[in-house]
């Protein structure tokens, strides 16, 4: 292999060795960072961020961005939770409500989740409104519509708590086999939704638009595209996503508030762009995003592993995210 | 060559931040526990002087382990989980969201590792899953009672506190962070206070102001342009509150030729005692972080290493075979030397 293929081997697969090297580094710090337990962790953690990492991607990819996805997690958080609590539980949300049947209201958190992404796909398609700016609205508005629907008869602001088993379980803390090889089902939730996102971008007509719409609007309106029509839709799907993320993150802590979720969408921007999504829209793959993200847990988790102290995470963190770009940056103009 | 270098470059300056700026361990023997701490988050006035009484007195007790959980219950979640894969002996946690105390518990006792709580008390059907759980904490109810008894001492001892003579005590109160039990405890129990000893009182208005001093200094602008002079007291339910509450007062031309209005807090933190010696703050709760870090500490240390929990070993009275009432303590000017 010449010098220039190893360097474009290099170019192209820098977040896959940048993940690599943590690994590395983590382990020789200390050895037993590398084990079953650690790797399930790993794994449990990425889930939920994934799937809101996934819904941020679809947007970014438009060359948008969704500020509202970390408070659209808490209100499905809240609403999920407040629906599914144990019957003896002396602090009810709805003090009568019959035991429903779990998937009622993950289906409406999820729904609730859609719509307000439709809303965020209408302002952006409709009224023109930058997505940067649509969605610091909508940001604000759900956070304001969850602080509300907490605060309600006869719940009054307390955090929603003793949510059932059967929930918390299949949603959250539970896992298929047992001790060391076991495999959480949000780990399980988190590979489907990569699957299925990972078909709609590469085999569907809407991923191939959303491309499209990313690389150049003017021209995907020309070649015969429905660019509005297209941008709800992808902005519902990402707001779905989060509705399914903050059901998981109601189930896997047993408990919501309306704080739940606060800053998410920066996490999963990061992640994202780490993971080479461009933030000019039109570049972006599924096992990218993945890979943004087990970086972010990594590091979360990795290096709090082995006592790093949390201010110089901060730093790490940052300094990840600003030579990912400007890295990215560099590949793309030299194409050019 | 140029993409190379930067991604050596990346990768070595990562390299040297994980070499370099790893905190080492207390590095004591071996045979202290390991205790995992995980605070609700860092930048809190007052749980930094819980944080940092955990790490004064554990020292020769425990090797401790201090993590933020950023004000996230999921994060402080997998920052349990961290610990219990790390083999920790015992935890001690100050949620972020006390009904996830419950996932916490049974989480900790599938690995069969002790859990003090701290600060922020789980629910009693919680607490009662496993004999292994404690709590540390102040009875937030007693910091209200005390709050509002720095009031009627003012109010009785300065006939002038009435400002409009109609013998009511009109107030604004300055609230935490909406649904903290501390905040709904601390509001109920000072006005309770007051009217337990005989005073009306009005409330002219009460808003949340987050426990932040920037929100309390709005917040009080606020209710200043709407009720001016009629204020009589100012509540808040911590001093970071008060002192943003002070700033607004100043600005309203408060604490200079004889304009005065008593301010009270709670916490007794280091700002708040300089505001008592400059006379601007009337008094304070302290509510003990020195004693709530030790007591914790204490209890995950020997907890850690399997041994019986008396009064006599943990130095504090045990309620209820499982918590440790820290008390709270009014502060005023003349005895602001027992806070610091």
């Amino acid at each position: 292999m010449s010098t220039r293929r190893i360097q474009e081997m290099i170019t192209h697969n820098a977040i896959y060795i940048v993940l690599v090297v943590l690994i590395i580094g983590i382990a020789i710090y200390d050895p037993s960072f590398i084990g079953i337990n650690a790797l399930r962790d790993v794994l449990n953690q990425s889930a939920t961020r994934t799937i809101i990492a996934l819904g941020v991607a679809f947007i970014l990819i438009t060359g948008g961005t969704d500020l509202s996805a970390g408070r659209m997690v808490g209100l499905t958080a809240v609403i999920s939770a407040s629906m599914l609590q144990i019957q003896d539980y002396p602090r009810r949300f709805f003090p009568g409500l019959a035991d429903l049947p779990v998937i009622v209201p993950v289906l409406l958190a999820i729904a609730v989740g859609f719509l307000f992404g439709m809303i965020n796909g209408l302002i952006v398609a409709k009224l023109r409104v930058p997505p940067f700016i649509a969605t610091l609205g909508t940001m604000v508005i759900i956070y304001g519509v969850n602080s509300l629907y907490f605060d309600m008869d006869p719940n009054h602001s307390q955090p929603i708590g003793g949510l059932r088993p059967d929930f918390t379980k299949w949603w959250g803390s539970g896992s298929i086999g047992s001790g060391q090889y076991s495999i959480p089902y949000i780990v399980i939730i988190a590979i489907i939704v990569a699957i299925i996102v990972w078909v709609i971008f590469n085999k569907t007509r809407l991923g191939k638009n959303m491309y499209a719409i990313g690389g150049n609007e003017q021209a995907a309106k020309v070649s015969g595209i429905n660019v509005s029509r297209n941008l709800i839709w992808i902005y519902s799907i990402a707001g779905a996503l989060y509705g399914l993320a903050g059901v998981m993150e109601a189930a896997r802590t047993g408990g919501a508030t309306n704080n739940y979720g606060n800053m998410y969408e920066l996490d999963a921007i990061a992640a994202c762009v780490v993971g080479g999504v461009s933030t000019t829209g039109g570049i972006g793959t599924v096992p990218g995003v993945l890979t943004g993200v087990l970086i972010f847990t990594v590091i979360n988790y990795g290096l709090t592993f082995i006592g790093v102290s949390p201010n110089w995470q901060l730093i790490i963190k940052g300094m990840i995210i600003i030579a990912a770009v400007a890295f990215d940056m560099r590949k793309y103009a030299n194409k050019k | 060559m140029k993409k190379l270098s930067m991604v050596v470059l990346a990768t070595s300056v990562l390299g040297a931040a994980l070499a370099g700026c790893s905190s080492s361990g207390s590095g004591g023997s071996s045979t202290e526990p390991s205790v995992g701490v995980a605070i609700y988050k860092f930048d809190d006035t007052f749980m930094t002087g819980v944080r940092n009484s955990i790490e004064k007195n554990g020292k020769g007790i425990a090797k401790v382990e201090i993590v933020d959980s950023q004000n996230s219950q999921p994060t402080q979640n997998d920052k349990v989980d961290l610990f219990l894969t790390k083999n920790t002996k015992a935890l001690v946690i100050n949620p972020v969201d006390r009904t996830a105390a419950g996932v916490i518990i049974d989480k900790a006792k599938a690995k069969d590792t002790p859990v003090v709580f701290l600060n922020r008390e789980p629910l009693p059907e919680d607490m009662k899953k496993w004999d292994k759980v404690y709590y540390v904490g102040a009875k937030a109810e007693e910091s209200g009672t005390l709050e509002g008894g720095l009031v009627v001492d003012y109010w009785k001892a300065h006939p002038e506190a009435d400002k409009n003579k109609d013998g009511v005590l009109q107030y604004v109160m300055l609230k935490g962070e909406q649904g903290h039990q501390d905040a709904e405890l601390r509001t109920k129990y000072s006005i309770q206070a007051v009217e337990e000893a005989g005073i009306k009182v009005e409330k002219l208005a009460e808003d949340n102001a987050n426990w932040d001093r920037v929100k309390g200094q709005e917040k009080m602008a606020a209710f200043l342009a709407s009720h001016g002079d009629k204020i009589e007291a100012v509540f808040a339910n911590n001093d970071d509150m008060a002192l943003g509450a002070i700033e607004a007062l100043k600005a309203g031309g408060y604490f200079t030729g004889g304009k005065y209005i008593p301010v009270v807090g709670v916490d007794a933190t280091a700002p708040a005692l300089q505001a008592l010696s400059d006379g601007t703050m009337l008094g304070t709760v302290l509510n003990d972080a020195n004693n709530q870090g030790k007591a914790a500490v204490t209890l995950a240390s020997l907890l850690g290493q399997g041994k019986e929990i008396t009064k006599e070993s943990v130095g504090f009275d045990v309620t209820d075979k499982q918590y440790v009432w820290i008390p709270y303590k009014k502060i005023t000017k003349d005895n602001m030397k027992d806070a610091q």
